[in-house]
């Protein structure tokens, strides 16, 4: 059957003119700041990757606690391409994370999550959580001591919470300890739950982005701007970017395997300056911060406490920047975006070389 | 009694009756699914069993050993004036296992680095409480190791 034939088997079924009409009326506007339209295309490629390679990977992991930390030896040891695949998801996992912190700081600092896109912006920031989510799951699968101290730390801390801390913390622990139980629920939640609710959640958010059309900076209101067509030439420079992509994470794939740690043993004390993974660094590091005894709280709970408030406070920013809803420019919240930014760059950093 | 008008129309009745239906179905599923979701709880023991106290009694001065309590780790510890003590070796910041440093003689926990004095005490870093003490005892060449105030019954074989 040839193109010719097949393509008139769909048009004498299905009509494509709106489709074709959507693509030709869908514009990207042309100026200084518009590099930052490319960073959300950038880390949707790049979960692309991590699906491909995550379903290559599960089939062979095995999700028991005894059998768990050998199976991954064997996928890059004895299995054809596996080590590829796991370095590939590692790799994968590293810069969708990155990209989407840029992706979450430039739609910060250019206020894109003004009116009316409030939004977009909530849907991507729970996207970005379950991302870390799905980094947590993803590296205490690994199930050696760095994960299991990782998961003991994030799920222990959760319990510092008012009310909801201890049911939040069995819940994910899937009892009292982290054990072997836990790891059958993380991985239930990094191969099923997490992917479900993150494909909906992403659906959502790409649905957004082309009933708003692309976000102006307040800079750049009013200006006369150049339109360039969404199709082919926007499409086709996303391409370019995810091929350079690409070749950067199989590079880094190719070049640093990412290591295993010996098997987690849940008598043993964990390594000597064991850290995260590095877009836990900054709570890490704030942690550390805080004294046992403040004044006569407890300081984990004033920790914990004032974490969550920085993070609902930059959740529902929309709604806190009066000035960007109506339009205006509202450089308060410039410096708090700048604020958050240096704190975590810093603190990333501090954690880094510490 | 036959009233000449009705209170509610007809569509009211039945949008009332058939959302009350859908709403209370999905109510009860999602009460369902959190009940299977949600893991039943284990319970940290009252106390531990271990064979060979000897292994555990006779270590040297100023160090450590560690015992299974439940799902977390319990050290066995000797302190440098020779007293003996039981302790979770659980970090009272976020979870950790702590480790001992026989040159500082303090407890250690890597992760965020807090510090513990040989009678528990939190005394640099993070963590917001002391250690959490146990008791133990030897009966029939067995170490039992209990929580305070708890009455200790063995199974008999």
């Amino acid at each position: 059957m040839s193109c010719q034939k097949l393509r008139g088997w769909f048009l004498e079924r299905y009509d494509f003119s709106d489709l074709k009409g959507f693509a030709k009326k869908k514009f990207v506007p042309e100026h200084k700041h518009d590099i930052w339209y490319y960073t959300g295309g950038a880390a949707l490629f790049l979960f692309i990757i991590q699906f491909v390679t995550g379903m290559v990977l599960a089939f062979y992991y095995v999700p028991y606690f005894e059998q768990a930390h050998k199976s991954i030896i064997e996928i890059v040891t004895k299995l054809n391409m596996g080590w590829f695949f796991r370095s590939l998801h590692h790799w994968g996992a590293q810069l969708a994370i990155a990209f989407l912190f840029i992706h979450l700081f430039g739609t910060l600092l250019l206020k894109s999550y003004r009116k009316p896109r409030e939004i977009l912006w909530f849907s991507g920031f729970i996207l970005l959580g379950f991302s870390i989510f799905f980094g947590l799951s993803g590296y205490f699968l690994l199930w050696d001591e760095r994960a299991f101290a990782a998961v003991r730390v994030a799920t222990g801390g959760l319990s510092a919470l008012p009310i909801l801390g201890e049911t939040i913390k069995a819940f994910l622990r899937g009892g009292i300890d982290v054990t072997g139980e836990t790891l059958v629920r993380f991985y239930a939640f990094h191969v099923c739950v997490l992917p479900m609710a993150f494909l909906g959640l992403l659906v959502l958010h790409l649905f957004l982005v082309q009933y708003h059309g692309m976000s102006l900076p307040l800079s750049q209101e009013g200006k006369k701007l150049k339109q360039e067509p969404f199709f082919p030439n926007v499409v086709y420079k996303d391409l370019m970017f995810w091929l350079v992509l690409l070749g950067i994470v199989v590079t880094l794939a190719t070049l640093l395997p990412p290591e295993i740690g010996t098997k987690a043993d849940p008598l043993a004390p964990p390594p000597e300056n064991v850290k995260p993974e590095w877009y836990f660094l900054f709570l890490f590091q704030t942690l550390k911060l805080f004294p046992g005894d403040m004044y006569g709280l407890n300081g984990e709970v004033v920790a914990v406490l004032l974490v969550t408030a920085a993070i609902l406070f930059f959740f529902l920013i929309p709604f806190f920047d009066r000035k960007s809803q109506q339009g205006l420019r509202s450089p308060v919240f410039t410096a708090i975006g700048v604020a958050y930014l240096a704190y975590f760059v810093i603190m990333t950093l501090v954690g880094y070389f510490s | 009694m036959k009233l000449n008008y009705s209170l509610v129309t007809r569509r009211t009745f039945l949008n009332t009756l058939f959302g009350g239906w859908i709403a209370t179905f999905f109510l009860g599923s999602l009460y369902a699914v959190w009940r299977g979701a949600f893991p039943t709880l284990g319970k940290e023991p009252d106390f531990v069993v271990l064979p060979k106290p000897e292994d555990f009694l006779d270590i040297p001065t100023n160090s450590t050993k560690a015992f299974a309590w439940g799902g977390k780790l319990g050290y066995i510890f000797k302190r440098s004036d020779n007293t003996v003590v039981a302790l979770k070796g659980v970090c009272s910041h976020m979870e950790c296992n702590i480790t001992y440093k026989p040159a500082d003689r303090k407890f250690y926990c890597p992760c965020h680095k807090g510090w513990f004095d040989e009678y528990g005490k939190n005394i640099e870093g993070p963590p917001p409480k002391p250690l959490e003490f146990l008791e133990y005892r030897v009966e029939d060449n067995k170490l039992i190791v209990f929580k305070k105030g708890v009455k200790v019954e063995l199974p008999k074989a």
